[in-house]
């Protein structure tokens, strides 16, 4: 179980912040077009059921479109600062330490 | 909206909520209906037999018979948010031992896509027509209306009754026996 898991959390499904807000505006507009398009539709026809059937296919197309993180939804990645140099950041730990109890000692 | 799951989530709900909406916008386009239309309908034999009611009491009863022609066109009804439409007769009479007796006699379920022009004649009642006393013998203004309940997919349960009625009356006599119609 522990194996299955950890390599479904290793394949990555996240979005970026402006991805995901693409994301939301695309599926809402779909499902709404789809909606008001098969309210018409229903209406011609008389018959609700097919309006509930072209809103479940504007699911099912805003869950492909939307739910796995295409490239488009990454395209602005966060800008973290750059992985430090191990060895400095060990030796600038060091000083901050001594730097610090100095401090306190002061207190 | 950073995992799959979530999104899944969200677009879930979303299209459950714009459901809803379509469903009762679906409702209002037909809330203003009224929901008649005029019906036709005759008694062509009467007979009264005094017989006893073996599922409630000992005494006997007033037990009417009759026949009758039906014809309505019930097509126009049927919409969108409609998914059947139940039908009944009723007689209505006023006795010495209630003001306003109300008895079914007769129904049926007209589903979508079933034909809706019904033209029926001689029909024999459903169900029986028995007076809970004496009042059926020589009564003057008994009145045959059809009504029926409108069962839609999204909104209210109206019942309509028809336009027209039919009224008759019972003879004066009891009809001996097993003397059927």
């Amino acid at each position: 179980m522990e194996a299955i898991k950890e390599k479904l959390n290793a394949i990555p499904s996240h979005m970026d912040y402006k991805g995901q807000k693409l994301a939301e505006q695309i599926f809402q507009i779909i499902i709404v077009v789809f909606a008001v398009v098969g309210f018409a539709w229903g209406y011609v026809c008389e018959q609700f059921v097919q309006t509930v059937y072209i809103l479940v296919a504007g699911f099912i197309l805003s869950c492909l479109l939307t739910l796995p993180p295409w490239p488009i939804y990454r395209r602005h990645p966060l800008p973290w600062q750059k992985p430090r140099d191990d060895s400095k950041e060990v030796s600038q730990k060091e000083s901050k330490k001594s730097g610090g109890k100095k401090k306190e000692k002061s207190k | 909206m950073n995992t799959i799951l979530s999104r899944a989530n969200t677009i879930f709900a979303f299209t459950l909520s714009v459901m809803a909406a379509l469903t009762f916008c679906c409702f209002l386009t037909t809330a203003m209906n009224d929901h008649l239309s005029p019906i036709k309908i005759d008694v062509n034999k009467i007979i009264v037999k005094n017989v006893q009611d073996f599922s409630t009491t000992r005494e006997k009863n007033d037990l009417g018979f009759i026949t009758f022609d039906l014809q309505a066109d019930l097509q126009h009804l049927f919409n969108w948010n409609m998914k059947q439409l139940f039908l009944y007769l009723t007689a209505e009479y006023t006795s010495p031992n209630n003001k306003l007796n109300q008895v079914v006699l007769w129904d049926k379920i007209i589903r979508r896509g079933e034909n809706a022009r019904l033209d029926y004649r001689s029909l024999h009642s459903k169900y029986y027509f028995f007076d809970d006393g004496k009042g059926l013998r020589g009564n003057q203004n008994v009145t045959l209306t059809l009504s029926w309940n409108v069962i839609p997919n999204a909104g209210t349960l109206p019942r309509i009754s028809g336009v027209g009625s039919k009224t008759f009356q019972f003879p004066d006599e009891y009809t001996p026996g097993n003397a059927r119609i």
